[in-house]
């Protein structure tokens, strides 16, 4: 399929003999409005949404989702800058210099601002995807067993160095995970494992409940002495009102280098699994405040603080598709559950889909298209009316956000999907007090399975032995299924780098000290 | 403390798990004979055996942080569980799983309902009139918005009239 027929397909599939169009600027809707309520995250939201799809084919389903996620990420901004409170945790930045701006009464253009970087980081990063995802599809087919294995296995290990302050929880919650992508069938010989004699596990963690349980009921568990209501002010004074006066072209051209360099890196993070948009929009932050030439004013309520951070959260979520479509493999949370989303559909996401099935790039890539130019228009024009909607008390939210994850967790007639649910729910809060590190947990489960697959094939394929093997030939197997390309050799060495980083980057700042 | 006793508890589950829960049924005989593929038990039990070294490390480390810390006591974990068991989480916790136990036999508009009142008045809803009008509202329009216009099954409950409420919503659209 040419680039041009993609084009057309991806159209056909967003217009949907406009039915589908209608439902995509429902999704933007949701997404911007979950987006923008305190407490309910990007992967909420996209975890949320799902309950929308399960009557959708795949295609449909991943172009609704896509939607939501695009537009929940621009949506954190609006509480971001009104409230000061961040919708969803990558529009903290945005709050540095939005909230001072709307301070002063200039809450309209601190919006203009968030919604044109964020436009324009989400184009950029669409354009990347459809772009670079094809050609990475097809390079990958060529991939081994063992080089998907090491890709895969990158993604976990990336985590080790996110969060360096709690190294060791963060290895134990990527363990967890792929020991609970372990409960079910062994994916070759068939046999069950961990199942404790329950055949309810005999085909695995159930996980849309599992995420929903750590993703929404977590969050409201967590929220149970709220504030009670949100209030925006003009910065005059005048409560309830937002003050809508749009940025200037001349301002929007003073900061297009920011723009640039934020998208750029903002979608190079998103990329890389395991990282996402809250790093890219701090990342960017500091760097802009960096390379500025006013770095004082930083903090004050200046647009470029604002430009970088909503460019940056929102390159990344274009980044974020691209390992998904290409290997498979999430780029971070919310791709997690689209990619749980579409496998309960049967599609399995991989480098084969989008060479089998192009339409499914061509759908994500125009549905992003029109979400980031359509999300300006729908939240400008109801920028007024957010300050109303977002003035909502918790205790009306919290237990909306628990009914949609009940219908969520039962969409397949299955009342332990609830159960589930509940108890991923309440284990999320203990994996809080544990100083466990949720996302790697996710992230173990949903790559666990792919990783054993890949090690297995792998396994089997290196180094042939005819007669029963002792320790040498194991090793030799191992390091030959996972070492034998220069791909595998490349990816492996990286993730033992990264995973011994805790151990020798504290040596090299203790001998550079010295120095 | 809690943390602590948390992985412990792991330690010793994994521990447990590593020696009788692996696998659950004997490997077939032609699969053991190949000698190139891998045996089902190895990638669990590699990550439990990294659990486990991760684990006993981590549990070393909160005890040499938590040394001479007053709060490090039994004692103070006691006194912190039954504070816990009168909090608002805690309390949280037990509707939804009392709402999880009674969605088959009730369904869904009367555990909605319930989840919605119950937890909207745990979170500080003082006028309890008007979150049951909106609890019931709102369970009976998602009822409708999922069943009716989305086609998701929702449970109808297996309590006679309540099941045909269900299905006259449903009918509704």
């Amino acid at each position: 399929m040419s680039l041009g027929e993609m084009f057309v397909s991806g159209l056909s599939a967003v217009w949907g003999g406009g039915t589908m169009f209608l439902m995509v600027i429902v999704a933007i809707v949701l997404g911007t409005i979950f987006g923008a309520l305190p407490g309910v995250s990007a992967t909420m939201a996209v975890a949320l949404g799902l309950t929308f799809t399960y009557t959708m084919g795949p295609v449909p389903a991943i172009v609704f989702l896509t939607a939501i996620y695009c537009s929940s990420i621009t949506g954190g901004s609006i509480t971001a800058i009104l409230f000061k409170i961040p919708g969803v945790p990558s529009s903290a930045p945005t709050t540095f210099d939005g909230y001072p701006m709307a301070q002063r009464g200039e809450a309209g253009k601190a919006l203009g601002v968030a919604l044109l970087a964020s436009a324009i980081g989400g184009l950029f990063s669409a354009l990347v995807m459809f772009l670079l995802s094809s050609p990475l599809s097809k390079a990958a087919l060529a991939f081994s067993n063992g080089d998907m294995f090491a890709i895969t296995f990158l993604g976990l290990s990336i985590l080790v160095v996110l969060d360096t302050d709690h190294i060791l929880t963060t290895i134990i919650s990527g363990l967890l995970g792929l020991l609970l992508a372990c409960i079910g069938q062994d994916p070759m010989a068939g046999v069950a494992r961990l199942t404790f004699g329950q055949s309810n596990l005999l085909s695995g963690m159930e996980m849309i409940p599992v995420l929903i349980g750590l993703f929404a009921i977590t969050e409201v568990l967590k929220q149970t002495n709220p504030k009670k209501r949100l209030s925006a002010d003009d910065g005059v004074g005048n409560k309830g009102k937002v003050n809508t006066k749009m940025p200037s072209f001349k301002e929007l051209w003073s900061i297009k280098w920011t723009l640039l360099r934020c998208s750029v890196v903002g979608c190079v993070v998103g990329i890389l699994p395991g990282a996402g948009a809250t790093i890219a929009s701090f990342m960017c932050y500091t760097m802009e405040n960096k390379l500025s030439k006013y770095p004082e004013k930083f903090g004050t309520g200046i647009i470029d603080g604002i430009a970088a951070s909503e460019a940056a959260n929102n390159s990344a979520t274009g980044g974020a598709m691209v390992p998904l479509l290409c290997l498979g493999i999430p780029g971070g949370n919310a791709a997690a559950v689209m990619a749980s989303a579409l496998a309960l559909k049967g599609v399995q996401m991989g480098p084969r889909l989008l060479t089998v099935q192009p339409e499914f790039l061509s759908a994500t890539f125009i549905t992003m298209i029109v979400t980031n130019i359509v999300m300006v228009i729908v939240a400008i024009g109801i920028a007024k009316v957010f300050a109303q909607i977002l003035a909502v008390p918790y205790y009306y939210l919290g237990p909306i956000i628990l009914l949609l994850a009940t219908i969520g967790s039962f969409s397949e007639g299955n009342f332990v999907g609830v159960t589930v649910m509940v108890i991923a729910g309440i284990l999320g809060i203990v994996v809080k007090y544990m100083h466990l590190n949720s996302a790697a947990i996710v992230l173990g489960l949903v790559l666990g399975g792919m990783c054993e697959k890949y090690f297995s094939q792998a396994f089997q394929k290196a180094h042939i032995v005819t007669t029963q093997m002792g320790f040498g030939d194991y090793a030799a197997k191992v390091f030959g299924g996972l070492f034998g390309t220069p791909i595998g050799a490349v990816v492996m060495t990286a993730c033992i780098l990264l995973l011994l980083s805790p151990v020798y980057m504290p040596m090299i700042k203790k001998a550079r000290a010295k120095k | 403390m809690f943390e602590l006793l948390c992985n412990i508890l792991l330690f010793v589950f994994l521990g447990f798990t590593y020696f009788t829960h692996v696998l659950e049924a004997k490997v077939p005989k032609s699969y053991m004979k190949n000698p190139n593929v891998l045996h089902p038990s190895v990638w669990p039990k590699a990550i439990i055996i990294l659990l486990l070294i991760c684990i006993a490390i981590n549990i070393y480390k909160i005890i040499k942080k938590n040394k001479g810390n007053p709060e490090f006591t039994f004692a103070a974990f006691g006194k912190n569980s039954l504070a816990f068991l009168k909090s608002k989480m805690f309390l949280g916790m037990v509707i939804l799983i009392v709402a999880s136990l009674i969605l088959e036999p009730l369904g869904f508009v009367v555990t909605a309902t319930l989840i919605m009142f119950s937890y909207g008045m745990l979170l500080g809803e003082k006028k309890w009139w008007r979150l049951a009008i909106i609890s019931v509202v709102l369970a009976i329009l998602l009822h409708i918005a999922f069943s009716g216009l989305l086609g998701v099954n929702l449970p109808r409950g297996t309590v006679d009239f309540l099941r045909s409420f269900s299905l006259f919503l449903e009918n509704l659209v």
